[in-house]
């Protein structure tokens, strides 16, 4: 049974690290559902025991490990809150460069890099020039 | 003990209630002050009572030890928890003087405290990651924060990078319980010396991974650059002087704590990745010139020094690690919020920040310097304090880089896309200094008299490798 | 959307509101809590959302707009009934009527703190999500300034979840 969890949580994080690595906005906040899903199966799994129920156990059988499955809906709902915010920060990246596309977010920014490059040149441009005046 | 539950409670409360209100509002902000204070206060409170006599441990809903969640504070876990707060609380009464720009911002800033509050005192594996999400996430709305548009991408890097580390945490904490049937810290460390050697290897790498990743050492560092150079210089203050401390304690705590049997087999590991941190952080800065960046790519190599500190181990080793992370966590929140401003002091409190990154006396982070030369001899390493002499140049060379282009040319430049050219700023508010300078003083303070520091790393360093102080 | 699923979208919504009541006050002696009832009440309003459209759902269901605020409300009854044993000096997250001792009845439920630990989890959850929806609903303009609430709503989330949780 854990060899199966193990593939599956294996493969839901290949799936998700894949998706990541995509050009598309929403894609990626998939991917990191996924790759979030895949943890919460590897929580359920560390603690699979058959058994009866934790919250009344009858004394014939031992009782199933309860911890795994409050692990697990936290795990859970932590993955849905940064899904929100993941969400969130995309719309507002669509808002601002009405665009959905990494590429465009990275050519946004090295644009924005290469001005904030140039700035400071002209600046130490004018400081050198400002200090030659001086000095004659 | 309930000094530990005020200390967790009173932030919480204040941080959701302060949601509802407009964070511009300077009656907000000061609330929001005023509960950091009070976490503060219940931090001293309990740091009182924890120093001389030891660990206080809740055991929540009065269950008994091993089914309820543990909440413990030690001497590693005040310490850091102190520091912290401190450090947010510079900067959030920086930010309130200089004028909040979004609404939610107080109301974060505080959240963010209590989360670090929670995982520095949390005695549970799997609460530690739920208390290390909560400040996550208020971070990673924190870097969105600010009216620059071109933020959002760093932003979204940020998010995904460090969400990705979040989940190999939570992998690593599933394995954990997986092989040795407990999340409770101390049985944990217990029972993981009888655990099947390659599965404890296997869960020590992917702690390590997702804690590198936190910090920011060199072969996962790539989202950090990007990150600190464009958010607010108060965000900037708040990711390095307190959210990085995650990684340092998380290292500390579940390196040296938990796994320690795999943290000696992998010592040569972290020395190396340490040392081409440090080597690495230091040679990009050198060649930086935004000021912000230039900070970025040195708390990168700072991060090394920890982890080179953490591989060498041992008594003096591990105090060494505290000991650097407490100062360099300091300075570098005194950097970031007196690098953004100008007028009569703060370029003292600058200069101060840069003597002690560079670990030059009488600033404080000469001491940490010297602690980390004391684990190089302590290990006969020559390779190593020569590593640890070339990075000290090296951090030298560009803190005073630093110093020259903002501060030695006179007027203010500001540095930004609307500056074509060199504006003259005006002299920023006196109170707002004088925070930079009360952070400097205190940089200054534990400098010249460090026996309460020294003893403090040594005592929280103690509670590790669990032996004799010094 | 056709006539339809408006009619059965509109049909759904009482009943589904029903059930998460029950599921709520059922938790203590049956299967049930406070989070699935929340997420349940989400599913019907989201319902209404995809159906009717962001702008009629709230101008038909006014009590909408007080989402955000009910989550924080949420989150602080359920802090409330964690942290309110520290006054009697007990542990924390103790609950009164203590173990063994009897507690009070209405009907099948039994009221004690845990209830109102659920319920606090319930507006939580519930404000949370429902604030979530309304912001991905009505996406922010072209360079509209303003944070977008669901990430700010989103820090509480997970740390009330995680007493409700064990």
């Amino acid at each position: 049974m854990t060899l199966i969890f193990a593939i599956a949580a294996g493969v839901v994080f290949g799936a998700g690290a894949f998706l990541v690595l995509t050009n598309d906005l929403v894609r990626v906040v998939a991917g990191m559902v996924l790759i979030s899903q895949s943890a919460v199966l590897v929580v359920i799994s560390s603690g699979l025991t058959r058994g009866d129920a934790p919250i009344l156990p009858t004394g014939d059988k031992t009782p199933s490990d309860p911890l795994v499955q409050a692990m697990a809906l936290t795990a859970i709902v932590i993955g849905l809150a940064v899904t929100a915010l993941l969400l969130a920060i995309v719309a507002r990246v669509r808002a601002t460069l009405r665009s959905l596309e990494v590429r465009e977010l990275a050519r946004d920014e090295a644009e924005h890099t290469a001005e904030l490059e140039q700035s400071l040149d002209t600046m130490h441009e004018q400081l050198a020039s400002d200090e030659a005046k001086e000095e004659q | 003990m309930t000094a530990l539950a005020l200390a967790l409670l009173l932030p919480w409360v204040v941080g959701v209630v302060l949601l509802l209100a407009d964070g511009r509002r300077k009656l907000v902000g000061w609330a929001a002050v005023a509960g950091l204070l009070a976490n503060l206060g219940a931090l001293i409170w309990l740091a009182v009572r924890v120093l001389p006599d030891g660990e206080q441990t809740i055991v929540t809903g009065g269950w008994t030890d091993g089914v309820g969640i543990v909440l413990r504070a030690d001497a590693l876990g005040v310490v850091f928890a102190l520091l912290s707060s401190l450090v947010v609380l510079a900067a959030l009464v920086h930010e309130v003087l200089e004028g909040v720009r979004s609404r939610t911002f107080p109301a974060l800033v505080v959240l963010l405290a209590t989360g670090l509050t929670g995982l520095f005192l949390t005695g549970d594996v799997f609460n530690f990651y739920v208390f290390f999400e909560l400040a996550m996430i208020a971070a990673y709305v924190l870097t969105a924060y600010g009216d620059d548009r071109h933020q959002l991408g760093a932003a979204l890097i940020f998010a995904v990078v460090n969400l990705v580390g979040s989940f190999l945490f939570l992998i690593a904490v599933a394995a954990t319980y997986h092989v040795t049937g407990t999340l409770e810290m101390s049985e944990v460390a217990a029972r993981m010396a009888d655990v099947e050697p390659n599965a404890a290897i296997l869960i020590a790498v992917t702690f390590f991974v997702a804690f590198g990743t936190k910090l920011g050492l060199f072969p996962f560092h790539f989202w950090l650059p990007a990150v600190y150079a464009g958010t607010r210089p108060a965000v900037a203050a708040i990711l390095s002087g307190a959210l990085a401390n995650i990684g340092a304690y998380g290292l500390l705590r579940f390196g040296a704590g938990l796994l320690p049997n795999e943290l000696e087999l992998g010592s040569t590991v972290l020395i190396v990745i340490g040392s081409s941190s440090v080597i690495y952080g230091a040679l990009l800065a050198v060649s930086r010139r935004d000021p912000a960046e230039m900070l970025a790519y040195s708390a990168i190599g700072q991060a090394g020094y920890v982890l080179v500190a953490l591989g060498v181990g041992g008594p003096i080793g591990l105090a060494a690690a505290v000991l650097y992370a407490i100062l360099n966590a300091l300075s570098k929140a005194l950097l970031f919020l007196s690098g953004a401003l100008r007028g009569a002091l703060v370029a003292a409190a600058f200069a101060v920040g840069a003597l002690s990154l560079a670990g030059m006396p009488p600033a404080a982070g000469f001491l940490g310097k010297l602690q980390l030369f004391r684990t190089g001899v302590e290990e006969g390493s020559v390779a190593l304090i020569v590593l640890l002499f070339c990075g000290g140049a090296l951090s030298f060379v560009y803190a005073f880089q630093l110093y020259q282009h903002e501060f030695w040319r006179g007027d203010r430049v500001a540095v930004g896309t609307d500056s074509e050219k060199g504006v003259p700023a005006e002299p920023s508010g006196v109170a707002v200094r004088a925070v930079s300078v009360v952070l400097a003083l205190l940089v200054l303070g534990l400098g010249i008299w460090p026996e309460p520091l020294l003893s403090l790393s040594a005592d929280a360093a103690a509670v590790l490798h669990g032996g004799a102080v010094r | 959307m056709s006539v339809l699923t408006e009619a059965i979208a509109r049909l759904l919504l009482a009943p589904a509101l029903m059930v998460a009541g029950a599921i709520l006050v059922k938790g203590y002696v049956d299967v049930g809590d406070g989070f699935s009832a929340a997420v349940i009440v989400t599913l019907a309003v989201a319902l209404q959302y995809l159906v009717l459209g962001a702008r009629r759902t709230e101008e038909e269901i006014p009590l909408l707009r007080f989402a955000p605020r009910a989550a924080i409300a949420g989150l602080l009854i359920a802090l409330a009934s964690g942290f309110f044993p520290l006054l009697f000096g007990d542990p924390l997250f103790s609950h009164e009527p203590g173990p063994g001792k009897r507690p009070i009845h209405v009907g099948r439920l039994e009221l004690m703190t845990p209830v109102l630990f659920d319920v606090g989890v319930f507006l939580l959850v519930a404000g949370a999500l429902i604030a979530l929806i309304h912001h991905l609903a009505e996406p922010p303009e072209l360079e509209e300034e303003g944070h977008p609430a669901p990430a700010a709503a989103s820090p509480a989330a997970p740390a009330a979840r995680e007493e409700a949780s064990r």
